[in-house]
């Protein structure tokens, strides 16, 4: 079993002050073992956060992004999965569930995480999923009205992965839940 | 010639542990074999050891520890002696036999130790003996060092309240006169220390005699922890008799260490029920006294001490604390002219710190020490006293600690002053702890007056032109900095549009006079602001008349416009490029196409003319091509010039593979379902412009033998044709699909070109995505069914 | 205030001996010595007269109360101690003496007699004795003696105004001299030493010493003794106030000193001794201070103070108060206090 936080959109502090108290407190180091970033955290405070609360941090860049080292697109392995990562203001039309797909073709991956719409999306397509953990800040975004901050949580087991979405609504934290299981491989 | 004291020195301790080893150990062999004579004669000789004048404190101390350790067991020995019969009476008077005084002296409490507790005789008497004989010794060390051990002996031994020494003849008086005695002639001796041996050697003896302090403050402990001192024993008897040895040594070092001490050993509400003695005694303290310290501390106690619990607030009202202390401070201050200015501050520092633990609520007490503080600070220009200014920034500080609300601090009239003799680099510092205070409490900042006041008061950070400064900054601390600045400006909200505007333009007016280095931290974060409100009009009436509405989305707009022209200076286009293009989307929005258009206009114009990034070009067309997709506003001679321009740029890009990514994503902005936008033609026409880039990027990927990967270029359009084959484009034909999927398939299989998993993987799993649309079944998979994989 | 009335004539005079180490030395050890045997009395190392030749016949004097009466340590040459009978005046003194001819020879005699003797003796006059009693009773008229024989003798109420004393340049001792005169083979004579002590009452009068001393605008003192007379087992208890100090002193000591003089006139020998050296403070006082002084002189070999005893000798104490300043210089003021023996404190 392995946690994985999919997290992005953070904007700070070019649109929000801080990530939610609530959230803060859910965050502690030790508790998960990879982070998975979508991008616009924006500055080095933020990244070493992050960094705080597990070292096993991958990001992808955002166009708000200070560091220009963070990379388009990365991959990585985790249990029977094969996750792809991409902040996702690249793939025009933004947010067009058919154009996610074919960067999941393209980086060949059971489960694309892209964010830049601020909105938190998650679909099983095709033979994969595609997941959007939102705006952790519930930023501004001219993609989207009433962005309430969210992020994802992954629990992986082998070839199966629930996805936890949490939700900061009017002050409360919602919890969803989505199972996936990874076909056999054909 | 240190060095060589320092030697003598060893030596000489070394000489005198010996020889108190040699005697002890004739002592043990007389105690082993009960022969009083002989342990008496031998513990005198050994004690005999401790009449050198030769051993520094520090040294002094080491041999008084081996003889306090065996004294411990002429003590058991005595004690033993009294319980087999041996009278104490007798003990007590043979032991003042011997000749020499600084052992008799050590005897002579050794054994009444053990008289006071055999209770032959009353406790009181026998302890007011022993601290009279003690008085034969006059020499500062070893007289020190004696009635500490007294002390020490005694403790256990006193007549306090509960203890089995107390009652009929014996009361607490008698224990606290006792420890008050030895504490008067501990103190004098100590005092005097310092005329002992030659003027030169002053310093190091003034350093010798402050590592002694714990001796005589010891006293002060013991009498502290004297169950019977009540609050009116201190305030008759303890207080004033500590007080008057205190004020009567008129040594400087003494003066402090003691006030200290009285101010830490005794219970905080003792201090308070007796403010005007203890306040009283200050002004009597020789002029060198550091009262500053001495106030601070006391008022630290006391503020704890108001922390610490509520109830015990009436306390400080029935006392009239406040009154008090400030009345102190102020004569304290008036007295000593020549007060550093950073004792003055810290004497204010503590006294706000006191005020708004105990009068959490009276701001004008707080106004009043800031006041205070200014009149006493004016005239002076800015500080350049580090001490100073360490605790101007303390005595700032304090109230943004306790209030944990901006909102507070922003009432108090004197704080901006206060800041004003801070140099550059503190007031600087300073408004950064605001900032930060304000931040970690999420204080709530909501008036276009409170905005001004509060960049007013951390101006340091928002608008210091200081050019000199600004270039020594570290530029890691400069950008921390200005993050945190950019989060304040986030918190700033009003759910009134009006005032909220208001708002944005005060922290506009403030921002904007920052200088070029911290305009991209800044403007942002306003620009985003400014766009949620924009978002908030929307929601709210949307039929307001627009020109007499107070604040209305164009209004802001034009603001916008200005603040993100600034940050061309900077220059730092690509970012002012991707503001332009938010506002384009808020205004499109909002249905103002003229608006839009200038926001693109901008941004076209950026782009051509000061983006000149390769990287940072395909971001831009990507963020061009993305926004343009999603806009609504345009009338078609409108968004026919953009989406002209837009893949006029895509296919300019410098890399092949750059281009041809931009120009098969450009197909989108011709096919948007949602605003019925279906041109065929153009999607076709960039698709195929996509392939000719492709072609181009292989034959030159050949050329340079055996570097691929324009296939997976070829693969991506592969995907593009199924996405708009699938959407029902008629340009789109199964043949043309059909073709690709063979151009891909022997692409891979020539042998010139590397293997290359990426595309293979790439191209399986299109495959894989054509077959599950066959699966799929329906008018999707009738449309796939032909297609040969 | 200051002078008036207290300020003798007499000031602080400098003293320029220094005491030895040795004296020191002993003091320390003498005292430690007696620490269990306070009651105890010296007698110093004395010239003893021993007959030269074999005697011949063995004479053993007994007292009647031998068994109860308290006996004392008389110290005698090459530190030899016996144990002798203490007396004091007025008391009878009787007994028996028992004369046992050696190996069963007869012994003649010209007469048996036994003396009481109070003699005082000088060094400077070796050899003189001075008797200043001298009863004598007859034992036996001439004749000759074939085995033991027991005379009982008695003495009645015998005046001995004087105490056994042991100076250094006088002694005083009481005698019990048995005489068997013979002719030609020399007399056996016979002695046994005996102790005599008188007591005193208490005082009726006993004031103070109370003084105020000092050296101009440098060092004034005041001291204070309980009493101007002390038993031998008494305290000394006063304290040492300082007015003014201008001197950095070093320690302040208190002795006992004994003044024996002898002899009168231009013959006069006057010897002191320093008997006790009690250390009173360790360091440097400050104006204002004073000093608590508690001497317990049951420790010292003290005597009752003796006026001109027989015209022969006197024996004073003094109090001598010495300061001492880091220079080593001497500050001191001598005062005489008188010693008496009390009944119960033998």
């Amino acid at each position: 079993m392995v946690l994985v936080l999919a997290i992005g959109d953070l904007h700070i502090p070019y649109r929000a002050s801080d990530l939610p108290e609530k959230f803060k407190s859910m965050l502690v180091p030790g508790k998960i073992q990879h982070i998975i970033c979508t991008g616009n955290l924006c500055i080095k405070e933020i990244h070493e956060y992050l960094k705080s609360l597990c070292p096993s941090l991958h990001i992808t860049r955002g166009e708000y992004d200070e560091d220009s080292r963070y990379p388009e697109t990365t991959t990585l392995t985790i249990g029977q999965f094969k996750l792809g990562l991409c902040h996702g203001h690249q793939v025009v039309p933004w947010g067009d569930l058919e154009s996610l797909a074919m960067l999941q073709r393209k980086l060949d991956v059971d489960i694309l995480i892209t964010g830049h719409t601020h909105q938190f999306k998650a679909y099983k397509h095709e033979a994969g999923v595609v997941i959007n953990p939102g705006s952790a800040t519930g930023a501004y975004s001219s993609l989207s009205y009433d962005v309430n901050p969210s992020f994802v949580l992954m629990d992986i087991d082998g070839v199966r992965v629930v996805v936890y979405v949490y939700e900061l609504i009017d002050g409360e934290v919602k919890v969803d839940k989505i199972d996936f299981k990874k076909a056999a491989a054909t | 010639m240190i060095s060589d004291g320092l030697e003598d020195e060893e030596k000489w301790l070394a000489a005198g542990v010996a020889g108190l080893q040699q005697n002890s150990f004739y002592m043990h062999r007389a105690l082993d074999s009960n022969n009083l004579k002989d342990a008496l004669k031998y513990s005198a000789q050994m004690l005999s050891e401790l009449r050198t004048s030769r051993l520094s404190p520090q040294k002094y101390y080491e041999l008084y520890m081996r003889a306090f350790d065996e004294l411990r067991k002429l003590e058991m020995f005595f004690r033993e002696e009294n319980r087999r019969g041996c009278s104490v009476v007798e003990l007590y008077e043979l032991v003042q036999h011997a000749g020499n005084i600084l052992p008799r002296s050590y005897l002579l409490c050794t054994v009444g130790s053990v008289y006071i507790k055999s209770k032959e005789a009353p406790a009181k008497d026998i302890l007011k003996d022993l601290v009279e004989m003690c008085r034969g010794i006059q020499h500062p060390l070893r007289g020190l060092f004696l009635r500490s051990y007294l002390s020490q002996v005694s403790r256990d031994k006193l007549p306090d309240i509960g203890s089995e020494y107390e009652g009929d003849e014996n009361t607490v008086m008698d224990a606290i006169e006792f420890v008050l005695q030895n504490f008067t002639e501990m103190n004098k001796l100590w005092v005097r220390m310092q005329h002992q041996g030659p003027t030169r050697e002053k310093e190091k003896r003034e350093k010798e005699r402050s590592e002694l302090r714990d001796l005589v403050g010891k006293n002060l402990h013991v009498l502290s922890q004297i169950e019977g001192v009540d609050l009116d024993i201190y305030r008759e008897t303890v207080l004033p008799r500590v007080l008057e040895q205190v004020v009567n040594c008129k040594d400087e070092l003494a003066q402090c260490y003691l006030m200290d001490c009285i101010i830490q050993v005794f219970p905080d509400e003792y201090h308070l029920q007796t403010l005007e003695t203890l306040l009283g005694a200050c002004p009597q303290l020789q002029g060198t006294v550091d009262i500053k310290t001495v106030l601070a501390g006391l008022m630290e106690r006391l503020s704890n001490y108001a922390a610490s619990s509520a109830e015990v607030l009436p306390q400080f009202f029935q006392v009239e604390a406040f009154a008090k202390l400030n009345n102190a401070i102020d004569k304290v201050i008036e007295a000593q002219d020549e007060m550093p200015v950073d004792a003055v501050v810290t004497l204010y520092s503590s006294l706000l710190k006191f005020t708004i633990h105990v009068h959490s609520d009276r701001l004008d007490y707080v106004d009043r020490i800031l006041g205070a503080c200014v009149k006493k600070l004016s005239g002076k220009g800015k500080l350049s006293d580090s001490k100073a200014t360490k605790q101007i920034v303390a005595l700032l500080s304090a109230p943004l600690e306790k209030y944990k609300d901006i909102d507070t601090v922003l009432k108090l009239s004197n704080y901006p002053h206060v800041m004003e003799y801070l140099d550059d680099v503190t007031n600087k510092e300073m408004a950064n702890v605001i900032v930060q205070s304000i931040i970690k409490n999420k204080s709530c900042i909501s008036t276009a007056d409170k905005v001004e006041s509060l960049f007013g008061l951390i101006k340091g950070l928002i608008n210091n032109l200081d050019s000199k400064l600004l270039e020594e900054l570290d530029e890691e601390d400069f950008q921390e900095e200005q993050n945190y600045v950019a989060r304040l400006i986030q918190m700033l909200h009003n759910d009134n549009p009006e005032e909220m505007f208001k708002m944005i333009c005060t922290i506009k007016n403030h921002i904007l006079t920052g200088g070029t280095k911290r305009l991209p931290f800044t403007v942002p974060p306003l620009i985003f602001n400014s766009l949620q409100l924009v978002r908030q009009l929307q929601s709210q009436d949307e039929n307001a008349t627009e020109d007499e509405a107070p604040v209305t989305p164009k209004k802001i707009f034009q603001m916008l416009n200005q603040t993100i022209e600034a940050l061309i200076s900077v220059p730092v286009p690509e970012l002012a490029l991707w503001l332009y293009l938010q506002c384009a989307e808020a205004a499109n929005d909002c249905d103002l196409e003229p608006v839009a258009y200038e926001f693109f206009t901008q941004a076209y114009i950026l782009y051509e003319e000061e983006v000149t990034d390769s990287k940072a070009q395909v971001t831009a067309i990507h963020l061009i091509i993305g926004t343009l997709q999603r806009m609504h506003v345009f009338g078609i001679e409108n968004r026919d010039t953009l989406t002209h321009k837009a893949t006029g740029y895509s296919a300019k890009l410098l890399k092949k593979p750059d281009q041809c990514r931009a120009v098969y994503a450009c197909s989108h902005l011709f096919w948007v379902d949602d605003h019925d936008i279906k041109d065929g033609e153009r999607v076709m026409l960039c698709l195929k412009r996509a392939l000719r880039i492709a072609n181009a990027a292989q034959q030159m990927a050949n050329a340079a033998r055996g570097s691929s990967g324009s296939v997976i270029l070829f693969i991506e359009i592969l995907n593009k044709y199924l996405y708009f084959y699938e959407k029902g484009l008629s340009q789109i034909t199964l043949a043309s699909v059909q073709s690709l999927i063979e151009l891909i398939t022997n692409e891979m299989q020539n042998e010139n070109s590397a293997s290359d998993p990426a595309a293979e993987a790439f191209f399986a799993s299109t495959l894989r995505y054509i077959q599950f649309q066959k699966n799929k079944g329906g008018a999707v998979g009738e449309k796939y069914e032909p297609i040969k994989v | 205030m200051h002078f008036q009335n207290t300020w003798l004539p007499e000031p602080f005079s400098r003293e320029t001996e220094t005491l030895t180490k040795a004296l020191q030395k002993s003091f320390e050890i003498q005292y430690l010595d007696n620490i269990n045997f306070s009651s105890d009395e010296f007698i110093s190392p004395w010239y003893f007269q021993v007959n030269a030749f074999k005697p011949a016949c063995h004479v053993a004097v007994t007292f009647s109360d031998g068994k109860t009466r308290k006996q004392i340590h008389l110290k005698k040459e090459k530190g030899q101690t016996v144990m002798v009978p203490l007396f004091q005046s007025q008391e009878n003194i009787s007994g028996q003496i028992s004369i046992e001819p050696i190996s069963g020879k007869k012994l003649e005699h010209n007469g048996i007699k036994v003396e009481l003797l109070g003699q005082i003796e000088m060094y400077f006059d070796r050899g003189n004795f001075y008797d200043f009693t001298s009863l004598v009773r007859e034992l036996d008229v001439p004749g000759e003696l074939y085995e033991r024989k027991t005379y009982p003798f008695e003495f009645s109420t015998v005046e001995m105004p004087y105490e056994t004393y042991n100076g250094v340049n006088v002694r005083l001792r009481y005698v019990l001299k048995v005489t068997i005169t013979r002719g030609y083979a020399g007399s056996v004579v016979e002695y046994q030493d005996f102790v005599v002590r008188n007591y005193s009452p208490l005082p009726s009068i006993n004031n103070s010493i109370k003084m105020e001393v000092g050296i101009e605008d440098c060092l004034h003192i005041e001291f204070e003794y309980n009493k101007s007379k002390y038993h031998l087992k008494d305290v000394i208890i006063g304290k040492i106030y300082f007015l003014l100090v201008r001197i950095k002193i070093k320690n302040m000591d208190l002795e006992i000193r004994r003044r024996e003089s002898t002899g009168s006139g231009p013959n006069t020998h006057v010897e002191t001794e320093t008997l006790a050296k009690f250390e009173l403070m360790d360091g440097a006082p400050v104006r204002g201070e004073s000093i608590p002084l508690r001497l317990f002189l049951s420790p010292y070999e003290l005597t009752p103070t003796y006026h001109n005893i027989n015209n022969k000798f006197s024996v004073k104490y003094y109090l001598n108060l010495v300061l001492v300043d880091e220079e080593d210089r001497r500050y001191f003021k001598q005062q005489e206090i008188t010693m008496l023996r009390l009944a119960d404190a033998s």
